[in-house]
């Protein structure tokens, strides 16, 4: 293998090994977990859709409030620690770069929340099994035609949904390279997340024709500078459309954010490079 | 053969605030430390000592000036796979063993893993560590959490290895003990770059010294020689009574030298400390 490559996940492997050990990812994780399997309980407060669409939606819900918190908090901690303890000053003194360092450290965060989403889909996809038994009995007694859902399209929604928090971990990371506390890196990456899930907004608003030259080049900007991270949300299309969504449309996805992942390690690899440690 | 470590008019600038206002941390600092030597690198608090170390390590960029590590430009990999570093007060993952941690670095810094465990066992028997190799380091001690980082920064054999304050807090047993790592690395022909506030330590293990004061370097050369007062000697006489002093102070004063002062020899404290409690390391 690649000694570069080697190195890289050496960094990763000790940086997953530290954060699964940590009680933050276990508190969240239990959290979301009880947040999926209570959806069961409340089931009643489906307001009017589908029982299935509400468990999918309760789950959805969870793994995105979690796994976001997850992603900003435990990514700047983890990068931060290794600075303030000065860890990274015995590592960064070895022939490892500091692409070597970030990488690491991303792929290492980006398996933790693998993990997370792992388990929450798993869990969900478990209730809602669980769940659709006991209504295909119903249904087929009551002659109707049973409501259902896609395991696959939760497989592709889990792939999303991480790809998604990968987008966030980069972010963070690059944040994380430039800031000097942990608090601005965890405020400042918490605001692009939002951000992020309102990019649409600019989208939007860049299609249609504006007066200022100075707020058209802002709207083009931000959409090109932030991700849009609702397009992951297509969890209801994914695991209760009847029809699903064409490949194309999640290969398109899925590439969005990758490229997104991509250009933001980067642009953090460039500024961790000149950051004084 | 070049210098272990070249260092040619070293200067470096903080930044301070939003105004940009600049710290002079190291001002036109100049060395040469020969391979094969054990180094001191020695000064006041806030004189540049650490700044020059993160410098030659590439971990901080320079102002100005140039810096070499074995031949080769510093801040390379081709430089720092030659060095090993223990920094001040070093931490590491308290989760890993120390055997686990000295294997992680020895994989960071290219060990090939056909000659992983070998390296690693050598690394731990010359620090000392071999016992407690498979506790975790949450429950290390000072001294063991010092010999571990020694253990790290040794494990891939490095020609040159940079410590920096390896006895701070730690107990004169152990830093006896780093002080007996040290001449093993000088005896095995690596140069050591040690960087200490214990002065009387630094004049046990080091060949030579730099002095440095406000970012400048005021004093450097052999120990002996910045040490010796060639003006002065030093006689230790067995069985000297009143009688046999005057007469000596006779024959001298008739050779035109003179006594000055007449006292009687001490050992330190710290030898008598480790004189005492031999075998009770904190192991």
């Amino acid at each position: 293998m690649n000694p570069s490559l080697q190195r890289t996940l050496w960094i990763s492997r000790v940086t997953f090994l530290e954060a699964v050990r940590q009680r933050f990812f276990a508190f969240l994780m239990v959290l979301g977990a009880a947040m999926v399997l209570s959806s069961v309980s409340f089931r009643v407060f489906d307001f009017g859709h589908g029982e299935l669409k509400f468990i999918a939606d309760f789950g959805f819900g969870g793994m995105f409030l979690f796994g976001s918190v997850l992603s900003v908090v435990m990514t700047a901690q983890l990068f931060f620690s290794e600075i303030d303890n000065k860890t990274a000053l015995t590592l960064l003194a070895k022939p490892l770069s500091r692409s070597e360092f970030l990488l690491g450290k991303f792929f290492g965060a980006w398996a933790v929340l693998g993990v997370f989403v792992v388990v929450l889909s798993g869990l969900l996809g478990a209730v809602m099994w669980a769940r659709e038994q006991e209504l295909v009995a119903l249904a087929e007694q009551a002659g109707k035609v049973p409501v259902t859902f896609s395991a696959s399209g939760l497989g592709q929604f889990a792939l999303l949904q991480w790809l998604r928090l990968g987008v966030v971990i980069a972010i963070v990371l690059t944040v994380s390279a430039l800031a000097r506390t942990f608090l601005f890196a965890v405020v400042v990456g918490s605001l692009a997340v939002v951000a992020g899930q309102l990019q649409w907004i600019a989208q939007d608003a860049v299609l249609k024709p504006t007066g200022s030259a100075l707020y058209g080049a802002f709207l083009w900007l931000s959409t090109r500078l932030l991700p849009n991270l609702q397009q992951f949300n297509i969890g209801d299309a994914l695991v209760l459309g009847a029809t699903g969504v064409p490949a194309e449309a999640v290969a398109e996805v899925a590439f969005s954010g990758v490229a997104y992942m991509v250009a933001y390690l980067f642009i953090g690899t460039l500024v961790f490079r000149r950051r004084e440690i | 053969m070049s210098s272990a470590i070249s260092v040619r008019h070293l200067t470096k600038d903080f930044q301070i605030g939003i105004r940009g206002l600049k710290l002079r941390a190291v001002d036109d600092l100049s060395l040469e430390i020969p391979r094969g030597q054990v180094y001191g690198l020695l000064g006041p608090n806030g004189c540049g000592k650490s700044t020059t170390l993160k410098v030659v390590l590439g971990l901080v960029s320079a102002t100005a000036g140039e810096i070499s590590i074995l031949g080769h430009p510093s801040a390379t990999a081709a430089a720092r796979s030659r060095t090993g570093f223990l920094p001040e007060a070093p931490y590491f993952h308290k989760f890993l063993s120390g055997r686990e941690l000295v294997t992680y670095c020895a994989r960071l810094s290219g060990v090939r893993p056909a000659d992983l465990s070998a390296a690693v066992e050598d690394a731990l028997g010359l620090a000392a560590m071999t016992d407690a190799a498979d506790r975790t380091i949450g429950t290390y001690s000072k001294g063991m959490l010092q010999r571990i980082g020694f253990a790290q920064a040794i494990v891939h054999d490095p020609e040159l290895v940079i410590l920096d304050e390896p006895t701070a807090g730690v107990d004169p047993v152990g830093s006896a003990a780093i002080g007996r790592m040290i001449h093993a690395m000088r005896d095995k022909g690596k140069t050591v770059v040690l960087c200490s506030h214990l002065l009387g330590q630094v004049e046990q293990v080091c060949d030579r010294v730099a002095i440095m004061d406000r970012g400048k370097l005021v004093l450097e050369g052999r120990v002996e020689d910045v040490l010796a007062r060639r003006d002065r000697h030093v006689m230790t006489i067995e069985a000297l009574t009143p009688a046999a002093r005057e007469a000596a102070e006779a024959a001298l004063a008739a050779h035109g030298a003179r006594v000055t002062s007449v006292t009687h020899p001490r050992r330190s404290l710290e030898d008598l400390f480790r004189e005492l409690v031999t075998g009770s390391r904190d192991a």
